[in-house]
């Protein structure tokens, strides 16, 4: 009861508790730029001879490492610099602009179009990535007509938005990663030569790089991995993220390949215009029911089946463990893919079975008792394909999902059984319990304390499982013609009756001819602060997550 | 030592059984046994008939008998997967097998990789205590949450300007950039439970952190690393929408199997996707079978540990 009020204590300030996080974050920020300039106006004060290394460094890149006489940190400094600069002129046209081609520009928007001629990767690389490119093919541009997508002599080709975007990216971390540099050789030179003034000494090349090495091997051995991770997953996603802020979708499926920043239009096109709104809310209540259940029904089954299989009346316990074993034992894609074959509408195995026994009209009779079957085609149950079976689908999905999923949660609960000690069972039946009572106050409460977070982490992978749904019935069984609203209905994007959110990013993304790729961003964003939500309550309960000893 | 040398023989355990055997017994265990009768068949029943169809000379489902007629069998549907070569393979080996190795390569780079780089850095996050950690450690959290393909149109994008579709080894990267998360927190959870004063002990005796490393800590490690090991082999080995979009030309086997299964396209035939699918998978059930266990534990640690 305590933990109840509690909650809806936290749950009613949350509002409160929200804004004045915003506002201490933004009163930080300010307070640290105060404190960064204050830093440096002591260091100036206090240290002026130190602070003249600090000084050169900023003017040029490694001189302060110089002054400090330590050839050995200057030399990478200077080779970066000089990567960057040659990297940029490689990459420009500058030489044409030098040799007197460069004209009279045009400044339309308040857009300097030299760099998106003549720049190298880095400038014109941040040129694109702020406008996004302006021209279009046909468009009349410095006298000429422009007729190609051309890479090589960039002015004469129209803007491709996506490869802009694109390098628009890199070359701001790029620049990033410099100016990190740069600030750190800043700090560095100060820092050293404080230290020169302090102890009379400089470091000799083989005690700074024996220092080095001991010190930061924490972040030695790191550095490989955060690279692979820096380009491989945290760019891509960037590039994703952004994209949820610009027009995409309208401007591509016009067959231009030009796209905008708009900032929150996607995001207030998804909340505010009723078709969306519509499919929007139909998913995500599908997607919620479909973690929801296929998570408790998984956890369920693994529980009674660990019971029976440890209890003591059954024999051959280890026989039946590894047959039941079997789903897991199976690649997840392969199981799905059999049981699209199981439930095929013509020749899949349930169907076979049912036409052998004669029982095909008394199952749908039974079924659409039920409100599962409203088929109006007669001969075989479709079972994942009709628009009119939705609901069978569903349960279905999640059927499968359980055969899937129970031995994992078998094996796992059978686990923690072994570790409850028997004399916890001994004292209670000594105290008269009889088994429903052993299971309700020792056997449960155990258990369940020992899988909680695995309960969560379930329920977060159930709610990303696009394999479950993808592999299985890609979604499928449509809406029906008349549910679907007349202003989506042409664009090939609207979700099946089984997709879940996941898996209709997918098909915004890369399923239909135009691709509806802002609002795939939109909704990852906002799959993304669903799940952390979630994540984070799991955490908080993890106190070994924060432990640090 | 009694309990070792007091040991029952099948017989004795029949009569313990029937001396002991009351009617609530006699009918729990009745339905027990039958319940779990009725689970293995459903179980089995579907698998069964995966194999049946594996091996049914045709291609399409209703061919397949309901109960499998073993004097029927054959394997035209093995012949087709290892003797078809597409005209634009031509002179090279079958299609079928090019894939499985290109398949092997991918996965066997990534194993490799993710179990280096994961341990490294986990021994890192074990270990040491440095600036930025807690926000390194919930920033890789985050990143796990964000649903993985969204960056892949990007890397598709990225890969095409840099010439890199088709290469293997630039896919089993992106795998292994995508696992190093997960499994850092997995090493981490393991690597914290091993007591720090074997640590102290050596830098006394003058080690350095990489004799630590590789002395000390790693070899007590070794059955965390074996579950990263088979959890990165399995995760590209079937993996169907990355290699779908980065391997348009030199496609995996999983592409390859899933070409069988799309009803519109000119070669669909479920029944050599059984077969394919079916010889993908005894070996993985053999594996995972045997390292039960194994792999259980690997699971329930990185899920406690957090």
């Amino acid at each position: 009861m305590e933990n109840k009020a509690k909650f809806l204590d936290r749950l009613k300030t949350f509002p409160k508790r929200f804004a004045l996080g915003i506002f201490h974050f933004f009163m930080r920020l300010i307070f640290g730029i105060g404190r960064f300039f204050k830093n440096i106006y002591l260091a100036a004060k206090n240290h002026p001879k130190s602070f003249i290394s600090g000084l050169l460094s900023f003017f040029l890149i490694g001189t302060g490492q110089l002054r400090n006489k330590q050839w050995y940190k200057a030399i990478p400094f200077f080779t970066i610099l000089l990567i960057f600069v040659l990297f940029e002129i490689f990459t420009s046209n500058y030489i044409y602009a030098i040799s007197g081609e460069i004209q009279d520009y045009p400044a339309q928007d308040g857009i300097f179009y030299f760099f998106r001629d003549y720049g190298g990767f880095l400038t014109s690389g941040l040129w694109g990535f702020f406008t996004l490119g302006r021209l279009v093919l046909g468009d009349m541009y410095r006298g000429e007509r422009i007729v190609t997508y051309d890479r090589v002599l960039t002015w004469k080709s129209a803007d491709n938005s996506q490869v802009l975007l694109g390098e628009g990216i890199i070359a701001l971390v790029l620049v990033v990663i410099f100016i990190i540099t740069w600030i750190f050789s800043i700090r560095d030179a100060y820092q050293s030569h404080k230290t020169f003034v302090e102890t009379g000494k400089v470091e000799d090349v083989k005690t700074f790089f024996k220092r080095v090495w001991t010190d930061y091997f924490a972040y030695i051995i790191i550095i490989p991995s955060a690279i692979l991770i820096f380009t491989f997953t945290l760019i891509p996603f960037l590039f994703s993220f952004l994209v949820a802020f610009t027009n995409w979708t309208e401007r591509i499926s016009l067959g231009q390949m030009l796209f905008k920043w708009t900032f929150f239009d996607t995001f207030k096109m998804v909340f505010t215009e009723a078709a969306w709104l519509k499919f929007f809310t139909d998913v995500l209540s599908w997607t919620l029911i479909y973690a929801f259940m296929s998570s408790v029904t998984v956890y369920a089954l693994g529980f009674i089946q660990a019971m029976i299989i440890e209890s003591k009346y059954v024999v051959y316990k280890k026989f039946w463990r590894t047959i039941l074993i079997l789903p897991w034992a199976i690649p997840g894609v392969i199981s799905l893919m059999l049981f699209r074959n199981v439930f095929a509408d013509n020749g899949g195995l349930l169907n076979q079975i049912l036409v052998q026994f004669n029982a095909v009209e008394s199952t749908k009779s039974i079924l659409s008792s039920l409100g599962l079957v409203n088929q109006v085609d007669p001969g075989n149950i479709l079972w994942l394909t009709s628009p009119a079976n939705g609901s069978l689908a569903k349960i279905l999905v999640i059927i499968v999902n359980l055969w899937l999923g129970y031995p994992y949660f078998m094996m796992l609960i059978t686990g923690v059984l072994g570790t409850i000690p028997d004399s916890l069972y001994e004292a209670a039946e000594i105290d008269g319990a009889n088994a429903p009572q052993k299971f309700r106050y020792i056997t449960l409460p155990m258990v369940l304390r020992a899988t909680a977070p695995v309960i969560i982490t379930t329920f977060t992978f159930n709610f990303n499982n696009f394999g479950a749904i993808y592999f299985l019935t890609s979604g499928g069984p449509g809406y029906p013609i008349d549910q679907i609203p007349e202003a989506v209905r042409v664009l090939g994007a609207q979700p099946g009756q089984t997709d879940i959110l996941i898996s209709w990013i997918y098909k915004l993304s890369f399923g239909s001819a135009n691709d509806q790729y802002n609002l795939a961003s939109v909704y990852s964003i906002l799959i993304f602060v669903f799940i952390s939500l979630a994540a984070i309550y799991n955490l908080s309960k993890l106190k070994s997550f924060w432990e640090e000893d | 030592m009694e309990n070792k040398a007091y040991k029952m023989t099948f017989k004795m355990k029949v009569s313990r059984f029937f001396r002991t055997l009351t009617l609530k017994k006699f009918i729990l265990g009745l339905l027990a046994q039958l319940w779990l009768i009725m689970m293995a068949l459903i179980v089995l029943t579907p698998v069964l008939w995966m194999i049946s169809a594996a091996f049914t000379n045709g291609t399409n489902l209703t061919q397949v008998p309901i109960y499998p007629k073993f004097s029927q069998w054959s394997f035209a549907n093995y012949q087709y997967l290892f003797t078809y070569t597409s005209s634009t393979q031509a002179g090279a080996l079958p299609d079928y097998v090019d894939s499985f190795l290109t398949t092997l390569i991918i996965a066997v780079a990534s194993m490799v990789m993710v179990v280096i780089f994961s341990s490294l850095v986990g021994f890192s996050f074990s270990r040491y205590k440095f600036r930025g950690k807690k926000q390194v450690l919930l920033g890789m959290m985050a990143l796990q949450m964000f649903p993985s393909f969204m960056g892949m149109l990007a890397l598709f994008m990225f890969f095409r300007q840099f010439e890199l579709l088709n290469k293997p080894l630039a896919l089993a990267l992106i795998y292994v950039a995508g696992s190093i998360p997960y499994n850092t927190f997995i090493v981490r959870g393991f690597m914290r439970n091993i007591p720090k004063s074997l640590d102290e002990a050596a830098f006394i005796d003058g080690a350095s952190n990489l004799q630590t490393l590789f002395k000390i800590i790693i070899p007590l490690a070794v059955p965390i690393m074996g579950f990263i090991a088979v959890n990165a082999f399995m995760g590209p080995w079937l993996d169907y929408i990355l290699p779908s979009v980065i391997m348009p030309q030199k496609i995996t086997v999983a592409v390859w199997l899933f070409r069988f299964m799309n009803p519109l396209g000119s070669t669909y035939s479920p029944l050599r996707f059984m077969a394919g699918a079916l010889f993908l998978t005894v070996p993985i059930m053999i594996v995972q079978i045997f390292m039960q266990r194994y792999l259980v534990y690997g699971l329930t640690a990185g899920a406690e540990k957090g």
